[in-house]
């Protein structure tokens, strides 16, 4: 059975050339001189560079969005002995998102100019990172997943570390615990499979899973697939990050410097529900199926605690961090609700919300350049000095906060939607006598809650920031620059293009998300 | 009389790496009478030449299958030991050439003493007979006594010696009585006889039982026995509960010493240890009696890997020398090592050959960067490392990927020694089960993280106003060879698999 689609027509060194760029990249700046910052900025830009043209010219031409199936594939034994291959491959899960990784890394350049003790390392560990990240995205081999996967850890764990704010250590080596134990797990539920099945390759596992060949022995009164399904869970649940793993995020958004912050909430935290809808989901369906109204409660959960969190702030910063921690749970909900609109909603909602969080901490870098301190009560009336700053930045709250006609409206609509329809926990009885009404029924009218929330905070914080009686302090702040604009800019204008035109995105994710709606609902 | 003779020569013959470092022990020790000079390179460049020549004949008889006057038993497994014995004593007799700090005294001693602990372990894992097991050990063991207290005016060096020689002492008296009384159930002490492999005792005592009938015979002696000899051999590769010797005599000898104490002697220690269990209770034809001891042996070993691991990561975790943290890391590192003996099969013995494959490379460069520390900056704390990190990138960074290969994180070589480990440790398994070990190997990786990004958070992440060290290039190409070496058989690991797998001759 040929599962990646290995003909001639569909091979391609594509996706390696696009994931190794970054560490020619690295390379290259390495060999630079230490002192020549502006040549290391360049060649770091255009390492950067080079990726998003290849990204965008593989997103707009040679990905085929009416296929199903793996695209581009690369395929080579590795570790013979072992079973381990180099397999790589692309669908419309992950094509959106990649695009979205080489967008973000080649905004990241401009918007570390302000970053403090800026040295040649600090470049260096960006390309190895979007290495690490691009990797995630292409590999169709657990082990060559989980390698990438941890090769983000270091560089990671170095910008916050390095360049991050007073408390940068702490952050850093909580982060570091975190995701290491999570991968822990994922290791651990990744051995258990090989050794179940005897193969690493995704696609493999996902037909197996979907024949329920898994053999595993039940170990204190759990069957071994949903042993799997909470090992693997539990490791993309820290990286999302889904309550109750949450509280690393928040500081290592805090202590992060602004372009950190923006692949952190822009792409890392994508890496935790791509993994669920890559590595976990379709490979244990019936645990899944199983235990979707508790992944249902834990996204409800984050969506009404992370807004109500994010209420309470007074640091910038740590309000934005919770409203990721809010607008990640939208994720969870959409792919526990198991309907179509849900899934199409919560993989949409990874692309928005990485365009919109990432605009806020742009947005929140640029203020915290000038003024040096976060704190949002200290400010206001800062649209006086700061027009076009203001303007900007009201764009990209109100994509945030889900306003009709900007991204994370259509996403968050589109998740709503589709978990009010979900029949998950539905009884027959309760169908017979017409009562349509079951647990996410519940959980999607509590999410409104959190929905009214996130308008509060965001509106609350707009508020503070930028009206009202202007700080003396403040009145000679310069407006927004051509630099930060430019780094602004293309996620802006991607804000307002995905509220009118959805499809832009949904259309590439549309026969995928169909493909995988069909794995998860005929194991039901 | 003929045919007597030619057995003989060709004993010799397959003894040859054996002879070959006797021969340059000699050699040195005669050299350093005749140079009298207390600087010299030129008694390490002897060193190492012999040791090279041993490590060519060894690779050149891969694959040779043959015994030594019935005692001496030559094959990949034991190679593989003597090998990486070879490997690891070359890099301590460097380190001795590189050490700042060493007064250079005695310096033909030294090198002597450190290729007698070499024979001595080269014998210890090259044979089947527990006599001469025990005889390498004692050897091995007291040239490292020596070695331990090599500093003979510093009290810390002195109280390591100290140290060494009473739990050493005591271990190697609880060994050879519990293989006296395997030999008071047994008859004989070859191993393969008890393991009914070899049916005529060559000692020729001729009342050999096998261990199956002793099972039977005398249960509580053989388990009495099994205790007190693994006791001996947990001394040797520092496991709970005998590892409290080790922070100490880590700490207090010289650098290059403790290099030789946590790899090569230790590596030697796990030799002798899986020939011994691995030919009594893996080997496929062990009969069903000793098949279902296996299993309890399996679960002994599998709780002295947990506790091991976890007690050294835990002490580890409050350490502020850098000396004692790796001192107590490589007792956790001894735990993950046993995961694989633990595991009771071919698969496991394997993996253990490869973590300790993995561990050579990542240790050996961590103790590097300990020795050029120490050596610059005379102390040993982690403090004494503040904000070094961006003044040595050619050292500091080489540290960082081996302490990432210490936590067990990938594309490193620790990585993948790990993955062997857990295989092992979750693989089928006949009435075994080791998943919970396996977590808790997964649970130790994320404790070490935390000691060991505490070393690169100093290097790192903390500023200092202390001058840029004073570099060191034979140093700094050392830690990058290694460290490039911890990469690349990370992601290409295919021929340490090969080399693991070649060590399994020991089981047909």
């Amino acid at each position: 059975m040929d599962l990646l689609n290995l003909n001639p027509e569909n091979a391609s060194t594509l996706l390696s050339w696009l994931t190794f760029l970054p560490l020619i990249g690295m390379c290259v700046v390495l060999m630079l001189p230490a002192s020549n910052l502006r040549a290391i900025k360049i060649a770091t830009g255009l390492f950067t560079f080079i990726p998003l043209v290849l990204a965008t010219q593989m997103y707009f031409g040679t990905f085929d969005k009416t296929v199903s199936g793996y695209q581009m594939v690369q395929h080579f034994e590795w570790i013979k002995v072992l079973g381990i291959n180099y397999s790589v491959g692309v669908d419309g899960l992950s094509m959106p998102l990649l695009w979205l990784t080489t967008i973000l890394f080649f905004v990241a350049v401009p918007a570390s100019e302000t970053v403090p003790r800026l040295s040649k390392s600090y470049f260096v560990l960006l390309l190895l990172l979007e290495l690490g990240v691009l990797g995630v995205f292409v590999s169709l081999d657990f082990f060559l997943f989980y390698v990438y996967w941890e090769v983000m850890l270091l560089p990671m764990y170095f910008l916050i570390g390095i360049w991050g704010g007073p408390q940068r250590e702490y952050a850093a080596i909580k982060f570091f615990l975190y995701t290491l134990a999570g991968s822990v797990l994922m290791l651990i539920a990744v051995i258990a499979l090989r050794l179940d099945t005897g193969t690493f390759s995704i696609p493999e596992l996902v037909a197996i899973g979907k024949a329920g060949g898994f053999t595993g022995p039940a170990l204190l009164g759990m069957s071994f697939t949903t042993w799997v399904f909470w090992f693997l869970f539990i490791a993309f649940a820290i990286k999302i990050p889904a309550f109750p793993f949450h509280t690393w995020l928040p500081d290592a958004h805090v202590q992060a410097p602004t372009p950190i912050s923006v692949i952190l909430a822009g792409i890392l935290l994508k890496l935790g529900g791509y993994g669920l809808l890559r590595g976990c989901f379709p490979i244990v369906p019936d645990a899944f199926h199983h235990f979707a109204y508790v992944l249902g409660v834990l996204g409800v959960i984050a969506i009404v605690y992370g807004a109500y969190v994010a209420l309470g702030q007074t640091d910038f910063k740590k309000m934005v961090a919770y409203s990721s921690v809010s607008h990640m749970g939208f994720v969870l909900l959409g792919m526990a609700a198991l309907t179509e609109w849900g899934m199409n909603g919560a993989a949409l909602q990874m692309f928005t919300h990485g365009i919109s969080s990432a605009a806020c901490f742009l947005v929140v870098g640029v203020v915290y350049d000038r003024a040096h301190h976060r704190d949002l009560n200290a400010f206001g009336g800062l649209a006086q000095p700061m027009p076009r700053y203001w303007a900007l930045a009201t764009i990209a709250f109100f994509a945030s906060l889900g306003l009709p006609g900007m991204a994370g409206f259509v996403s968050e609509a589109l998740t709503m939607v589709g978990a009010f329809q979900s029949q998950v926990g539905w009884t027959d009885e309760a169908i017979a006598s017409g009562w349509m009404w079951g647990p996410f029924q519940w959980l999607t009218l509590i999410a409104t809650i959190g929905i009214v929330m996130t308008a509060a905070y965001i509106l609350w914080a707009l508020q503070r920031v930028f009206l009202g009686t202007l700080n003396e302090k403040y009145q000679d702040f310069k407006d927004i620059s051509a630099r930060e604009v430019f780094s602004l800019a293309p996620l802006l204008i991607l804000c307002i293009v995905l509220g009118i035109f959805p499809w832009f995105v949904l259309d590439w994710m549309e026969v995928s998300v169909a493909d995988l709606m069909q794995i998860l609902t005929f194991a039901g | 009389m003929f045919a007597l003779q030619d057995l003989h020569l060709q004993g010799l013959s397959l003894l040859s790496p054996e002879l070959t470092l006797v021969t340059t022990a000699l050699v040195v020790l005669m050299m350093d009478l005749i140079w009298k000079e207390r600087d010299s390179w030129r008694l390490g460049a002897i060193g190492l030449v012999g040791l090279g020549a041993a490590a060519l004949q060894l690779v050149s008889a891969h694959g040779t299958q043959g015994t030594a006057f019935g005692l001496v038993s030559i094959d990949n497994f034991g190679g593989f030991f003597k090998l990486f014995t070879s490997a690891a004593t070359g890099v301590c007799i460097v380190f001795v050439m590189l050490d700042r700090r060493e007064r250079r005294h005695r310096i033909g001693e030294y090198y002597f003493l450190l290729l007698s602990a070499a024979i001595g372990i080269f014998f210890m894992v090259g044979t089947y007979n527990l006599l001469l097991l025990v005889l390498g050990l004692e050897l091995a063991s007291l040239a490292s006594y020596s070695l331990a207290g090599f500093h003979k005016g510093e009290k810390r060096s002195a109280e390591a010696a100290m140290k060494y020689v009473v739990f050493g002492g005591l271990s190697a008296g609880v060994m050879v009585f519990g293989i006296s009384l395997l030999y008071a159930v047994t008859g004989t002490l070859d191993m393969r006889v008890m393991s009914g492999a070899l049916a005529i005792d060559p000692v020729g005592e001729g009342v050999a039982r096998s261990l199956a009938v002793a099972l039977e015979q005398s249960p509580g002696m053989v388990a009495l026995a099994m205790i007190l000899i693994l006791g001996g051999f947990s001394f040797k590769i520092s496991s709970a509960p005998f590892h409290f010797w080790a922070p100490d005599v880590y700490e207090g000898s010289p650098t290059p010493v403790t290099t030789f104490l946590a790899v090569a002697s230790k590596a030697g220690g796990f030799g002798a240890l899986m020939r011994f269990f691995g030919v009594l209770f893996v080997a496929p034809d062990v009969g069903e009696m000793v098949a279902a001891y296996r299993n309890e042996i399996g679960m002994v070993l599998a709780l002295v890997a947990a506790a091991t691991m976890t007690l050294g990561n835990l002490a580890a975790l409050r350490q502020t020398s850098l000396k004692r943290m790796l001192a107590y890391s490589s007792v956790a590192h001894a735990g993950y090592v046993l995961v694989g003996v633990a595991a009771m099969n071919q698969a496991g013995m394997e993996a253990s050959l490869f973590y300790l494959a993995a561990y050579y490379f990542m240790n050996l460069g961590a103790f590097g960067f300990l020795l050029y520390f120490s050596g610059v900056t005379g102390r040993e704390t982690l403090e004494s490392l503040r904000g070094m990190g961006p003044k040595a990138p050619m050292i500091t960074v080489p540290m960082v990927i081996f302490l990432v290969s210490l936590t067990g994180i990938p594309p490193m070589v620790g990585f993948t020694g790990k993955l062997q480990l857990l295989y092992a440790a979750m693989g089928p398994a006949e009435g075994l089960q080791l998943g919970w070990l396996a977590v808790c190997l997964g649970l130790n990786s994320v404790i070490s993280l935390y000691y060991y990004m505490r070393v690169v958070r100093v290097l790192f992440l903390e500023d200092s106003d202390e001058p840029r060290p004073e570099p060191q290039v034979p140093m700094a190409v050392f830690l990058c060879l290694m460290a490039f070496l911890t990469v690349w058989f990370g992601l290409f690991f295919t021929p340490l698999l090969d080399l693991a797998r070649s060590g399994m001759d020991l089981l047909t």
